[in-house]
């Protein structure tokens, strides 16, 4: 076995060093399409990680009708609390929300000048427990609280929810399809340099079926050269986005900085690296496995 | 071989009701001028085509419809030599010898030692690290006898292996086939001489058009004589 293995590795390392060139253009051809697909891996894994943090952070606030008595608000806080899938209500009075305001306006709080706190109106500011956070699950709270004649407006960003999850899934959508084209496309270059390969070692195949070599000698090699060229193709793939991801941290502009501390630009974790490496490599061994069905086949 | 046909997709008849059969131990010719069909035959008892009707056996094992998962074994049994060598340009003497024994699970050591003992049988053994190129026609036609046979096959099919060299190679190369067949190897030799035929009185299968002849019709003007040394 030991010896197999040796032949084989000598074998496979020798086809490729005799067909250098092929073989690069391969690995690069690989590099080049499994970086695309990484590409759009790694910014729909960073936009679902932004959606996540922001989900996390979601909340609903419910606008009481003016003039709602103050005597209700201590029952309806109760009655909110008990909603299912609601974590902690918070009542925000209107000069709760002008001192917010104030806050965050900051050195142009005198924009405010001659607006009354009564102006704005009273409100709950309502947090979802984990499971709940998420558009599905919000639209059921939500459904709840409209029901609730007190409360005239409800607010959750629902938009923005809804079109950046439809912007994440279209993303994925577009890795998925791109990743399947790009598969073919590995597949075949694959496929057609071993064909170039196999085809310049073609005497000396006819010397091994001669021989009697046995399928195992003749066809592993070639098998082992597909699956390096798209183990390197993978790892190339994988350290220009790397190399990209880097370069993209060092020349953001000071004014996102702070903002990124909040929501970092990831890079993909390893079991991601792993899978493409591990679908670069079978591709590979696709792509070499097809050359030598089509023109390997025993005489 | 009982009732052999090969017909080609161009329904081209290469081979028509060929029987016939082969001892163990026997040398024998299978002569006929070229295109008459004597290396379809030598194709088919190699597994590398199938006959379109009939029957094969060789060495006890039915080919008619081989399992081509187990050709590579039967193959260790026989040895093939051709017209043009089929040597690996790139290699040294040994290595294309020893190439036979590599692929067939033998450590590199192992192959390059027996390589060697095969090569001084043959004659060679000087030459052994010499590049293939190096070598004249005859060496190289040598060279693939001793690949042929290190695995110690028990029938060899030579294809018109003296086709492409001059008499006295021819001759000299004869002496090694004989050789072989005296230790106890069956030989199937496919040829368009005559000449080789009348100085090596054994066995003869004439085929022409396909089929095995009366011998007669094999003796025409389209099969060169062997001038040297008659």
């Amino acid at each position: 076995m030991t010896f197999f293995l040796q032949y084989v590795m000598r074998r496979a390392f020798q086809n490729m060093m005799g067909n250098l060139f092929p073989n690069l253009i391969t690995i690069g051809i690989i590099a080049v399409s499994i970086l695309i697909f990484s590409t759009f891996t790694l910014l729909a894994f960073n936009l679902t990680n932004f959606l996540k943090i922001w989900e996390d952070k979601i909340e609903v606030i419910a606008y009481l009708k003016r003039g709602t008595p103050s005597s209700e608000v201590e029952p309806l806080l109760d009655r909110t609390r008990l909603l299912e899938g609601v974590e902690i209500v918070r009542y925000v009075s209107p000069y709760d929300a002008m001192n917010f305001m104030e806050t965050k306006l900051g050195g142009q709080k005198n924009l405010l000048q001659g607006i009354q706190p009564a102006l704005l109106p009273p409100s709950f500011e309502i947090q979802l427990k984990k499971d709940y956070r998420n558009p599905a699950k919000i639209d059921e709270v939500v459904g709840h609280l409209r029901e609730t004649a007190q409360f005239e407006e409800i607010q959750y960003g629902q938009e923005w929810v809804d079109a950046f999850s439809a912007l994440v899934h279209t993303l994925r959508l577009t890795q998925w399809i791109l990743g399947g084209l790009l598969l073919i496309a590995i597949v075949f270059i694959t496929s057609n340099t071993l064909q170039l390969t196999i085809s310049s070692r073609r005497e000396e195949i006819e010397v091994m079926h001669w021989v009697g070599a046995g399928p195992g000698f003749i066809r592993v090699p070639f098998y082992v050269e597909g699956l390096i060229q798209g183990l390197l193709g993978g790892g190339l793939a994988i350290l220009f986005l790397y190399l990209l991801h880097q370069g993209l941290l060092l020349h953001i502009p000071p004014s996102m900085q702070a903002w990124l501390a909040k929501v970092p630009i990831l890079f993909l974790p390893p079991e991601t690296i792993a899978w493409i490496l591990l679908g670069g490599t079978v591709l590979g061994f696709f792509g070499s496995f097809v050359a030598s069905t089509r023109v390997l086949r025993y005489k | 071989m009982v009732h052999v046909f090969k017909t080609y997709p161009s329904q081209i008849s290469a081979l028509s009701d060929i029987t016939l059969e082969i001892s163990s131990g026997e040398f024998t010719f299978v002569a006929g001028p070229s295109g008459s069909g004597k290396s379809t035959l030598l194709r088919i008892l190699s597994c590398a085509e199938k006959p379109t009707r009939g029957e094969v056996v060789v060495d006890g094992v039915q080919i008619t419809h081989p399992d081509f998962t187990k050709i590579h074994q039967l193959r260790r049994r026989m040895g093939i030599v051709s017209q043009d060598f089929k040597l690996l340009r790139d290699r040294t003497v040994n290595e294309n010898v020893a190439f036979a024994l590599e692929v067939t699970g033998h450590t590199r050591r192992e192959a390059k030692g027996k390589a060697s003992d095969m090569l001084r049988r043959i004659g060679l053994k000087e030459r052994e690290d010499a590049p293939i190129l190096a070598l004249s026609a005859g060496e190289q036609q040598r060279v693939a006898i001793a690949r042929a046979m290190v695995n110690s096959p028990s029938l060899i099919l030579a294809d018109e292996p003296t086709g492409n060299l001059d008499a006295k190679t021819t001759l000299d190369v004869m002496g090694i086939f004989s050789d072989l067949n005296h230790q106890g190897t069956t030989i199937v030799f496919a040829t368009q001489f005559t000449g080789l035929i009348k100085r090596f009185p054994y066995r003869l299968i004439p085929i022409l058009n396909g089929q095995v002849s009366d011998g007669k019709k094999v003796d025409t003007d389209e099969v060169r004589e062997v001038k040297a040394g008659e």
